[in-house]
């Protein structure tokens, strides 16, 4: 009875986190008239394929758009963020966490609320300072500017991780006859990697959602990021291509989502820690 | 190399064959050698074939000049984004197409009044609905150069009108609310018998001006007084209750762009107010509701008035920080010396801004609008795009007698536009027939809100009239 | 001793110099496009003229006077509160039976981490497809099973599409949330639990005398994310309503794209924009209180 009770709702879970993920994937392979065809109707089911499946949309996404660029433009990005964020945030959250004493707190909160600042806000004052520094229509717009929502959040995190991870190996390193400066080279960084990968997890999703600056930043298509390129080619004003915009959104967040699955207890790790003794 | 570009240049100034084009586009050409780009930003259009047409076109012409040239395309709701982002950045495209009149960037584009000068010469003259859309008259500056416009007429399915005893569509305002019922009463399964939009999108701007106008209302009048609150605004609002109650749903509150094409393509809705590219895509897509569909120009108002809003209007703006003007200058010249082309390439999407560019060029100037007209009037007559039967788009060529811009019965300007691009008549009409409003306290509503977008456009010195605001 | 004491040992020298490339990223970074920001919210800058004219708080005396502007400050805090509402009751439950093994756990999780993973403008798309009036599944589904005698205008009944916002923003946070929870419980010192079995505690009475105030400090660091993540939110409300209809569902973020980028009054757009600052600072205080001060208590 009990193990019912839980395989239902184990079920009710997942039909609510995946039911859009089998309706992309239904639309993904429809045909068009299979698709358009009203709610009213009770003979047409609209949960199976009435119609023989299609790869036209397939074909669209792939063979006339620049999904495959949008997709490496996005990892791109999403390297060069992380290399960013990890080699700013880290030592800054150490520092905060070990170095600084009690004003390490105060600061380390006032540079996590910048990440508060809504982006809605930042948009006219960024535009002016991509263009200034010549980086108008380049992936260099976002590199540059991602970091602003990653930096404050990451230092704050690894910060507060830092504190939930006990100071006697370093300090015992320290006794051994380390320098404080080898001490932080040497010892450190194998007890901040569970910290380390929440920052790259975290990082991740970010530059998969962001949507605002790349399309204020980012003209040219070739140049897109997954999230920005996939709606802008497939909805067409009045024609929203179903198909294709499905069957990228399913593209990309598969595998994205074994990812995190191999990932997500060692994240978890980082993350609880870190934000709770924040 | 240099010799080459040199070469360039002169062949460039002779294209522009006019002495006038020359004297005024010769400065700029001397001040800027180094050139060698064009960039173009525009939509991505909503029949795909143009987009195909045009980066090709595009290509060409700048091969032909030595020039390279790219072409970037978004979609129509993020241009006015994009626009603001190369605003701030002061950097960007030299050719930005606007889709409907950029009145608010004015101060930061060029005065185009030699490139229309220059087109009027070799075609004739520009479509007055055209000209009211680009030209401020209290600056006295062309603040755009639009290529096109696209009709908005009604899109029908004939099958569902010819039982309920109007094969031809509808012919007035009041057709709707009588066709409505009875739709209902024979298609059950049609959820939404008339399709008008009243949500914050294009097509619901569009049809809620046609309406306002049809019913002899109007945002502002000639002077750029802002009268939006009369009897007759009232009468159209209070019609758009009955017309929501007599033939619509909730939906049409929610709809984006796409959703009276898709509720047309489904035979969900036997009436909407777009252009042809509802169809165009029903074609693409062989469904079988594509040689159902005919079309009627805009419907009367109760004194007989009709009007229709364009559907959209191209309308390129050359930024002042852009780096190649002149290119940007010659290519839209080029552009509607090619214009027949373009029509063709938009399967009749398109509209010509010159109606003179479409006719054959032994025509002489002062024929050339008249024989473009009829040119334009043939191919609608017979759809070269596989319309059953192929006379079916013949009401859209009578377009002129009914399409106005944006600011009827006065020119498109920046309290214009951001009336618009803000979706003030939509939502009055929404706040209507949601019943958050009665009819009177939603038209003062947005009597005072549009009044408040005129008063700040007026203390910057870009629109006029005032004096005559009512109340 | 103290001679050997190099600048490799000086804790001063050393936190500065690991600190100062995150501060200078911030300050320049963040700082400096702030303030430009909130100058901004206090001029008549339009689209066309970056030109500030200083206005004082005439934007803001503007927006306060305007009842579109109230109301969607008054969605934002039902979208926020209503979706974290909903996102810690799915977590904590979805924990409750996720913690438990049971055959196909792994496609399980799998399932539940996709909403985490799709970006949101796709999410966004879908579910806008998934809730049309005219050819919603959902209604379709009701429908056929009889449940449904009327019909739902998903998005275009005010009331109706504000549910629909809130589910779509639950349903991209709760997983996350989920995994957050999920840590926190796998945390609980094993002797608590079993010493409240051994009183006899049932599973309710567990749950909620012993796990959930455990719990807490976790599920204030889960809602904080999806506070930020949610009132900032500008993606899922413009494509799934723009606003609409009439202006009933507009959020601040929506109203100050509306207002300061499509409708080029930039000045009013950053007023708008300004305000959601107080509210996520107060939710932030208050959720790291919570976390902090719970710890400490349970010690």
């Amino acid at each position: 009875m009990k193990r019912v009770a839980l395989y239902a709702a184990a079920l009710g879970f997942i039909a609510f986190a995946g039911f859009p993920f089998y309706w992309m994937l239904l639309t993904a392979f429809k045909q068009n008239r299979d698709l358009y065809v009203g709610a009213f109707d009770t003979q047409h089911v609209p949960w199976i394929f009435n119609d023989p499946p299609t790869l036209e949309h397939l074909r669209l996404l792939f063979g006339q758009t620049d999904f495959l660029s949008w997709v490496w433009n996005t990892l791109v990005v999403v390297v060069a963020v992380v290399v960013i964020t990890v080699a700013v945030a880290v030592p800054a959250g150490y520092s905060l966490a070990r170095l600084s004493g009690r004003w390490g707190e105060s600061l380390g909160m006032g540079i996590f609320f910048t990440y508060l600042i809504p982006p809605t806000l930042l948009f006219i004052p960024f535009a002016r300072l991509v263009s200034l520094l010549g980086l108008q229509d380049s992936l260099g717009a976002l590199i540059l500017i991602y970091p602003t929502m990653t930096i404050p959040f990451c230092t704050w995190l690894v910060m507060g991780f830092l504190r939930s991870v006990p100071w006697e190996i370093e300090e015992q390193a320290m006794i051994d006859g380390y320098s404080r400066l080898a001490v932080i080279l040497k010892v450190a960084p194998r007890l901040i990697v569970p910290g380390i990968l929440t920052v790259v997890v975290f990082t991740f999703t970010l530059v998969m959602q962001e949507f605002v600056y790349a399309l204020t930043f980012i003209s040219s298509v070739d140049k897109m990021t997954v999230s920005l390129g996939v709606p802008i080619a497939l909805v067409r004003g009045d024609v929203y291509h179903w198909g294709a915009l499905m069957a990228a959104a399913l593209v990309t967040s598969i595998p994205l989502a074994i990812v995190y699955n191999l990932f997500i207890d060692r994240f978890i790790q980082g993350f609880t820690m870190g934000a709770v003794k924040g | 190399m240099t010799q080459r570009k040199r070469m360039d240049r002169r062949e460039f100034v002779k294209t522009t064959t006019g002495a006038t084009a020359a004297v005024a586009l010769g400065p700029t050409i001397l001040r800027r050698r180094q050139q060698k780009t064009l960039k173009i930003l525009q939509w991505s259009h909503f029949v795909p074939a143009y987009d195909v047409w045009f980066d090709k076109y595009a290509k060409d012409w700048g091969t032909a000049k030595g020039i390279e040239v790219t072409v970037d395309h978004i979609s129509l709701a993020d241009l006015t984004t994009r626009a603001n982002a190369e605003v701030a950045a002061q950097q960007g495209h030299d050719l930005f197409q606007f889709l409907s009149p950029p009145g608010a960037f004015e101060p930061q584009v060029l005065d185009m009044v030699d490139l229309v000068r220059e087109a009027e010469r070799q075609h004739g003259p520009l479509i007055d609905l055209c000209k009211r859309s680009t030209y401020n008259p209290v600056t006295r500056k062309w603040f755009g150069f639009s290529d096109n416009y696209v009709p908005d007429p009604g899109d029908y399915l004939k099958s569902v009108w010819t039982e309920i005893g109007m094969p031809d569509g509808p012919a007035t305002w009041e057709d709707l609310v009588t066709a409505g019922p009875q739709i209902k009463a024979k298609h059950p399964e049609i959820q939404i018998p008339i399709g008008i939009g009243m949500s914050q999108e294009l097509d619901s701007n569009m049809a809620t001006r046609a309406m306002l106008w049809s019913f002899d209302g109007s945002i502002q009048d000639a002077n750029e007084n802002v009268v939006l609150k009369s009897d007759q605004a009232l009468a159209a609002l209070q019609f758009g209750a009955r017309l929501f109650q007599a033939g619509m749903n909730p939906a049409v509150l929610s709809w984006n762009a796409a959703s009276n094409n898709q509720a047309l393509n489904a035979r969900q809705t036997a009436y909407i107010l777009n252009s042809i590219s509802a169809y165009r895509t029903a074609q693409d897509n062989k469904l079988p509701v594509a040689d159902d569909i005919f079309f009627v120009p805009a419907l009367k108002g109760p004194r007989g008035t009709r009007w229709a809003s364009e559907h959209v209007m191209g309308i390129y703006a050359i930024w002042k920080f852009a780096l190649s003007p002149d290119a940007a200058k010659q290519f839209l010249l080029d552009l509607i010396a090619h214009y027949r082309d373009a029509v063709m390439a938009s399967k009749l999407y398109n509209f010509p801004a010159y109606p003179g560019s479409l006719a054959e060029a032994s025509v002489p100037l002062a024929q050339k609008p008249a024989a473009g007209t009829r040119w334009l009037e043939q191919a609608t007559a017979n759809d070269p795009f596989g319309s059953n039967p192929p006379n079916k788009l013949r009401p859209i060529s009578t377009a002129l007698q009914w399409a106005t811009n944006i600011g009827h019965p006065g020119p498109a300007n920046p309290a214009e536009s951001e009336v618009f691009d803000t979706f003030v008549l939509p939502t009055m009409f929404a706040n209507v027939v949601t019943g958050r409003m009665t009819a009177p306290q939603a038209l003062d509503d947005a009597h005072q809100q549009v009044k408040r977008i005129f008063e700040k456009w007026r203390a910057r010195g870009l629109v006029a009239g005032g004096a005559g605001d009512r109340a | 001793m103290i001679a050997r004491r190099s600048w490799a040992d000086r804790e001063d020298v050393l936190g500065a110099a690991m600190l100062a490339p995150a501060l200078a990223y911030v300050l320049l970074l963040v700082g400096v496009p702030f303030v430009l920001a909130i100058a901004l919210s206090f001029s008549n800058a339009a689209a066309g003229s970056l030109s500030f004219g200083w206005v004082g708080a005439q934007n803001y005396a503007a927006i306060l006077a305007d009842p579109i502007f109230l109301r969607s400050l008054r969605n934002t805090a039902i979208v926020t509160v209503g979706s974290q509402v909903l996102v810690v009751v799915l977590a904590t439950a979805a924990a409750q039976v996720f913690r438990v093994a049971f055959r196909g756990k792994r496609f399980a999780r799998f399932v539940l981490l996709l909403p985490w993973a799709v970006p949101v403008s796709l999410a966004a798309i879908a579910w806008t497809w998934i809730f049309d009036s005219t050819f919603s599944v959902v209604n379709w589904t009701l429908k056929t099973a009889g449940l449904l005698h009327g019909w739902l205008y998903w998005l275009g009944d005010p009331g109706l599409a504000l549910v629909a916002i809130i589910i779509v923003q639950a349903w991209r946070i709760f997983p996350f949330a989920t995994v957050i929870v999920l840590a926190g419980l796998s945390s609980i010192p094993q002797e608590v639990v079993e010493a409240a079995i051994v009183d006899g505690a049932g599973f309710w009475r567990r749950l909620f005398r012993i796990e959930l105030p455990l719990l807490l400090p976790v599920v204030a660091v889960a809602v904080l994310f999806g506070v930020v993540y949610t009132a900032t939110d500008l993606g899922v409300v413009y494509i799934l309503t723009g606003g609409g209809p009439a202006n009933t569902t507009q959020v601040l973020p929506t109203l100050a794209f509306q207002r300061g980028i499509q409708g080029s009054d930039l000045g009013q757009g950053a007023a708008i924009a300004v305000f959601l600052l107080p509210f996520l600072v107060v939710v932030a205080v208050a959720m790291l209180r919570l976390a902090r001060h719970t710890e400490v208590g349970a010690k």
